[in-house]
């Protein structure tokens, strides 16, 4: 979910591989979750202060050309864009899915314990941090949501009694928490040096997964608290084929006739009830903030930040979770901020809750850009060494073949970036055209959004351009 | 823009506003004109002719407005790209 299992297994390669050099010129550390980071961490010959101004303009320009859209039927006919493929409904498949599913939790765990204790030897490092955190999410948000069906998790729930209690009116904030207390165990562990402490970690998580579907039943469990089904839940309504579950109304018609419907990237975020309160708005929040602050605590700045407070007598340890909540805060009072703000520029009546609510679902887009921008790279270079360790999980051979990535492909995180902003800016000019009758009114209720997204891309660059560390005073 | 349903906790009017309210639906809005649009988009089968009119009218009256913030957007964008361009060719 890292920059540290990138970093952790970037440092076991330098002595295991000769492709070390190659994949080290691509990005000298990798980041984290949602994700900011390593692989578009390249060195950059223009000032850092041009760097940061070309990104926020980039931003600034893309909406300018947005707003040249104004015709309600264009954008209407590119959002109605549809086509089906046929879908696989054999109950047979599902099962199998969930049994493969079921017995990988299983095996990831076995392996974690008795397998290797090197990271990069270790089955369950690769399957979590390779196959699963890198290259599965990118399916959620590049092809389609499939968490659900796969969850091996829903499925032990299945097997297990439930009380149903009913849960507390809480809205999503017990995920919202659950997601910063991952990322905060995430960024302070050494998940990807060392598997038995990621097997331990998988274990703390399916306990407290497993009781909190018994007692409050599988579904309400899965669709609201769970932090890592919310997210992938998410994930997937920027992606092209819709399931049941990222469906649109228009999505509907199609899945009702048993086919599986293809539209435009991002369309799925334009659903009117995809971020219904105030606190789903928080955990898409804390989604943008988690890939930001994971890239943060590793740049110099953040050393010489905290050394002072460390030096005079501050626990790290509290350090970390205190700015971690700190910054979430600081994110959200901004966005809420621009929202209350909206209802200026877009002269409405429309309440600030409902302008947030809307709005929030395009930043999904970024935050699916940048996940591509670290991991896909990531992802290519270790697959080989996935699937090598795939054959003898319990002795690996000692050297693995690893991808070396062509040159070219130092570019292509800065177009992912690029591209998730393009996304989101063309999803929120959509979705204002969709809540306001006037044009310009449409165009001028976003500007406080766009001021948002262009200081969150210019943070983002910047942190990109900053060399990386590991997390000091750990 | 739900048209049938109206939500009113999605809106929230200041005590002091005078807002106009769409006759069908009951959504309240700043302006004559947004409202006008708003019936025009959202309860066209139930325009009289004066209504269509004014609807007519603030789309018209809108366009205008909207083909000068396309100069300025598109001024922008070149003044944008001609700083840049600039401070490529110095730093």
């Amino acid at each position: 979910m890292d920059r540290r299992p990138y970093r952790g297994i970037a440092r076991l390669f330098a002595t295991a591989a000769s492709a070390w050099v190659l994949l080290s010129a691509f990005g000298p550390a990798a980041a984290h979750g949602g994700s900011l980071g390593a692989a578009a961490r390249e060195s950059v010959t223009v000032p850092t202060w041009l760097f940061l101004l070309t990104g926020g303009a980039a931003v600034g320009a893309s909406f300018l050309l947005a707003s040249f859209v104004t015709d309600r039927r264009l954008i209407d006919a590119l959002h109605g864009w549809r086509r089906s493929i046929p879908a696989l409904r054999s109950p047979l498949v599902g099962s199998v899915v969930r049994m493969l599913g079921v017995l990988g939790l299983a095996g990831i765990v076995a392996i974690g314990y008795l397998g290797p204790s090197a990271g990069l030897g270790n089955l369950a490092v690769l399957v979590v941090w390779v196959g699963w955190w890198a290259g599965y999410t990118a399916t959620a948000y590049l092809l389609g949501a499939s968490w659900r069906g796969i969850n091996p998790w829903r499925t032990i729930a299945r097997w297990l009694p439930t009380f149903d209690r009913d849960l507390p009116a809480v809205g999503a904030w017990p995920s919202v928490v659950g997601l910063l207390a991952l990322i905060w165990i995430e960024v302070v562990s050494p998940l990807a040096d060392a598997p038995a402490l990621l097997a331990t970690v998988i274990v703390g998580y399916s306990a407290v997964t497993l009781v909190g579907a018994v007692v409050f039943g599988s579904e309400t469990w899965f669709e609201r608290v769970d932090p890592v089904s919310r997210v992938f839940h998410y994930y997937g309504h920027v992606a092209p084929v819709a399931s049941a579950s990222t469906a649109t109304e228009t999505d509907r018609e199609l899945l009702a006739d048993g086919r599986l419907p293809v539209r435009g990237p991002g369309v799925g975020l334009t659903r009117p009830d995809l971020v219904s309160d105030s606190s789903e708005v928080a955990f898409v929040i804390a989604l943008l903030w988690a890939t930001t602050y994971d890239g943060f605590v590793a740049t110099p700045a953040w050393r010489s930040l905290a050394r002072p407070l460390v030096e005079g007598g501050f626990p790290a340890h509290l350090l970390y979770p205190l700015v971690l909540a700190i910054g979430f805060v600081l994110f959200l009072s901004v966005y809420r901020f621009a929202a209350r703000y909206a209802r200026t520029t877009g002269e409405t009546y429309l309440s600030a809750g409902v302008l947030a609510r809307r709005f929030a679902p395009p930043l999904l887009a970024i935050a699916a850009g940048y996940h591509l921008a670290h991991y896909l790279g990531y992802f290519l270079s270790l697959a080989p060494v996935l699937l090598t360790v795939l054959g003898s999980p319990l002795s690996p051979p000692m050297s693995v073949p690893v991808f070396a990535l062509p040159g070219w492909f130092g570019g292509v995180p800065i177009a992912s970036v690029l591209a998730g902003h393009l996304l989101a800016i063309w999803i929120a000019h959509a979705t204002a055209f969709e809540l306001f009758p006037g044009r310009l009114q449409a165009i001028r209720s976003q500007y406080p959004f766009i001021a948002v997204m262009v200081l969150y891309t210019m943070t983002s660059l910047w942190i990109v351009t900053q060399p990386s560390i590991k997390p000091p005073f750990l | 823009m739900p048209a049938d349903r109206l939500d009113t906790t999605a809106f929230d009017v200041p005590a002091d506003a005078e807002p106009l309210r769409c006759p069908d639906c009951g959504r309240p809005f700043t302006s004559e004109e947004l409202l006008g649009l708003h019936q025009g988009y959202d309860h066209p089968d139930a325009l009289d002719d004066a209504e269509t009119a004014a609807f007519e009218e603030a789309y018209e009256a809108e366009s205008d407005r909207l083909n000068v913030f396309r100069l300025k957007a598109l001024l922008a964008l070149i003044v944008l790209y001609f700083v840049l361009l600039m401070t490529y060719a110095v730093v």
